[in-house]
């Protein structure tokens, strides 16, 4: 199957940012949007995507502390991951690191699940379809005291200012250390970016994120007690390289003692 | 060991109320009535058990008791303690029998389908009547705190207005005061401590800051009310006395206190069954029954197999048939698996859609089935095509219908897109948000026999039809057996 056309941009994002035609070879990363799909196991559900014939695996369901968030039907997903070599998983060839962005607007093409079938298993899950077996870690204790000036890093999904679960425990810790420490700086710096696909198509952030993904970690902070907070962003898009998009869509939170 | 007296004690006090008497009290404000420590109402499937932990009750001057406002109304009159301190669309066509609908719980303000209505006639009253609806009107567009306007994503327009109420020029949406007409069911007035622990500084579903009770500047639960518009007990209260019941003048500090001490400490359950007996025998399944309620520690995530969330009924197991009933019940709830699929802030909030998972997923508070977390999900009950009005045009149908535009910058409803139809907006009506359109607060599942119909619309007239709109919405697959067993374990909450 060939790379998508750039249907996606066009309804999506109003082509913000696709500037390089022609595909570029990029290793071992895959970037791609596609349709995800939900496979049926007889523990938990893989997540899958496909992009240019060939199918890959995103990982598991799990519970709302994992790292992994699975994509969603109805909505096609900008998948960013690294192809590590070895044995299918579910079906699929394995991605790991995995950025997962559900794309906002709705496409009903994207509507595949399939049953379970003999010799295709999900790998061994945390938390099974039902009630959880453990207590969920709600709080992460850091691994080792705190000291000095700290950063602290939130990361989003593309396009999104959406604070998920590991951005809010990010967030929590960030100020149970501001206060902790006495800060006399707590410095926040919002930036967006752009994802440069496998197929060569850049996708840019929307303008105005930077700003939104810094005052929402702002006010979170403030409303967390946090004081001496300064807010700043950076309006230009971050580069792209299909290596390390994921990791420019971020907040920095900066904490001196 | 005094618990399990008192437990006992309680079981054979309902064994004997039980064989003798079945009765439905409406409280009126004012009567002096003196509310007993343990007090048991006719259920549709046995008994109904009402606890104030505190003892009994003097309601003679009572706030709760008395009406404060101006149209004869009291907290009593739509939470009463016969209909598990709500109050059931049954219990309300009796009283307007009685009252030759003079009750003032019938007033035009809210007890009627709109108050420009020939108050007088049974069929202005029918959302009341026929489906336990008062008219909750609110002010659109939504503001903040301090009064300044909260920017809104949408726009809304009346599709249909069978009421008469949102295209009135003296009520509507286009009004002096603008104004939007919902129609929803009050909710239970008890088992509150496990309504309002849990709240976190950040909302797990929105990214965004929760409410603060004023009072304390603490983060809330936000599982007050249809659309957690209030924070607080305290702020509830007062709503209720000037909007409700239409006071002139704010109760005073002393009176809310007292409301809210009385609030705090009443625990509602099902007692009895009709083939069943006592529920909260000891030995039994240790989550049934009000004292339970009073007993149990609030705040707790029950989604689990090691501590689930209405206890362990395996002790019913291979018992009689209701019991054993009511414990596959427990299992199904707990465990059965399907495909939790297009619940905005469920499948949107980072787990994924669909997902494999059990009713416990969602109803995972400890103790009364709430949402642990802030609690509004879109499970689908008010927006088209899933709504539980006709699925096509019906003049049956008594509910409003808005039309929801969402601008092209904000986010869509995550699984209908940028154009919702809907009977009910819900939380998107105080958030301003698109993706909130139609996401309604969790209720309580406890006295669920005694207060009928169900949903926040009061659409479903049974717990079957409850149970039948998830097999639906869910594609669960329920065979009939299952559908009994978890009608009969509802009915036993």
């Amino acid at each position: 199957m060939l790379p998508r056309p750039p249907r996606f941009c066009v309804a999506l994002y109003a082509c913000a940012g696709l500037l390089m035609p022609g595909a570029a070879v990029l290793g071992q990363q895959r970037s791609f949007i596609s349709c995800p799909i939900v496979r049926d196991t007889s523990t938990v559900p893989c997540f899958l995507a496909e992009d240019g014939g060939e199918v890959y695996y995103l990982g598991i369901q799990q519970d709302i502390t994992s790292d992994f968030h699975p994509p969603q039907l109805k909505h096609e997903v900008l998948v960013e991951g690294t192809v590590v070599p070895g044995p299918r998983v579910c079906g699929g060839i394995p991605l790991q690191p995995v950025s997962i962005s559900v794309v906002k607007e709705i496409n009903l093409a994207c509507n595949t699940l399939l049953p379970a079938e003999p010799g295709i298993d999900a790998p061994p899950a945390l938390r099974g379809p039902g009630p959880s077996s453990h207590p969920l870690e709600l709080v992460r204790a850091p691994r080792q005291p705190l000291t000095g000036r700290q950063e602290f890093t939130v990361l989003y999904s593309f396009n999104d200012d959406y604070l998920e679960f590991g951005g809010n425990r990010v967030v929590n810790e960030a100020a149970s250390y501001a206060k902790q420490a006495g800060a006399t700086s707590v410095k926040v710096a919002g930036y967006r970016a752009t994802s440069l696909l496998s197929n060569g198509q850049r996708l840019t952030e929307k303008a105005g994120l930077a700003e939104k993904r810094a005052q929402n970690v702002a006010t979170l902070l403030r409303g967390l007690g946090v004081a001496a907070v300064t807010v700043d962003w950076k309006s230009e898009a971050e580069p792209g390289d299909g290596r390390t998009d994921p990791s420019r869509r971020r907040v920095s939170i900066v904490v001196t003692p | 060991m005094r618990r399990t007296l008192l437990t006992f004690g309680i079981a054979l006090t309902l064994s004997a109320q039980y064989q003798n008497s079945f009765k439905a009290t409406w409280l009126e404000p004012g009567r002096g009535d003196v509310l007993p420590e343990f007090d048991a109402f006719d259920s549709s499937s046995g008994t109904l058990g009402v606890l104030n932990a505190s003892g009994s009750v003097k309601t003679d001057g009572h706030p709760f008791f008395t009406a404060l406002g101006t149209n004869g109304r009291a907290c009593v009159t739509c939470h009463q303690p016969t209909w598990g301190m709500s109050v059931s669309a049954s219990g309300l066509a009796d009283r307007w029998r009685a009252t030759d609908g003079k009750d003032p719980v019938f007033a035009a303000f809210d007890g009627s389908n709109c108050p420009s209505l020939p108050q007088e006639k049974e069929s202005s009253h029918s959302l009341l009547l026929k489906r336990g609806l008062f008219r909750i009107p609110i002010a659109w567009p939504p503001r903040n705190a301090d009064g300044s306007p909260r920017p809104v994503e949408f726009t809304i327009e009346v599709v249909r207005d069978p009421t008469g109420c949102n295209t009135s020029r003296e009520y509507g949406l286009k009004s002096a005061q603008p104004t939007l007409s919902v129609y929803r069911r009050p909710r239970m007035a008890a088992n509150l401590k496990y309504v309002v622990s849990g709240g976190t500084p950040i909302v797990l579903k929105t990214g965004m800051l929760a409410d603060v009770d004023p009072e304390t500047g603490r983060p809330v639960s936000m599982n007050l009310m249809t659309d957690a518009r209030e924070p607080s007990l305290r702020t509830q209260a007062v709503s209720a006395i000037m909007g409700h019941e239409q006071a002139k003048t704010t109760p005073s500090r002393q009176q809310i206190e007292k409301i809210i001490e009385f609030e705090s400490q009443v625990y509602v359950a099902q007692a009895a069954h009709i083939f069943g007996g006592p529920l909260a025998v000891p030995g039994g399944p240790p989550g049934l029954g009000p004292a339970a309620l009073r007993d149990r520690r609030a705040g707790v995530l029950g989604d689990n197999d090691y501590d689930p969330v209405f206890g362990d009924f395996k002790a019913w197991k291979g018992s009689d048939y209701y019991k054993s009933s009511v414990a596959r019940g427990a299992d199904i709830f707990m465990y059965r698996q399907f495909w939790l699929r297009d619940a905005a802030h469920i499948n949107s909030i980072g787990l994924g859609n669909p997902i494999k998972r059990t009713c416990a997923t969602c109803h995972n508070s400890q103790m009364t089935g709430q949402d642990l977390s802030a609690g509004w999900v879109d499970v689908g009950t008010t927006n088209f095509p899933s709504w539980t009005e006709p699925a096509t045009w019906a003049e049956t149908s008594e509910l409003p219908v808005f039309k929801i535009t969402c601008s092209k910058d904000a986010d869509p409803h995550p699984y209908l897109g940028r154009v919702v139809y809907s009977t009910d907006p819900g939380r998107a009506l105080i958030s301003g948000r698109c993706a909130d359109v139609g996401s309604i607060v969790m209720q309580q599942l406890r006295g669920l026999a005694a207060r009928a119909p169900y949903f926040a619309n009061g659409s479903a007239r049974s717990l079957r039809e409850v149970v039948d709109f998830y097999d639906r919405r869910f594609d669960m697959k329920l065979s009939d057996e299952e559908k009994e067993d978890l009608v009969n374990f509802l009915g036993a909450l």
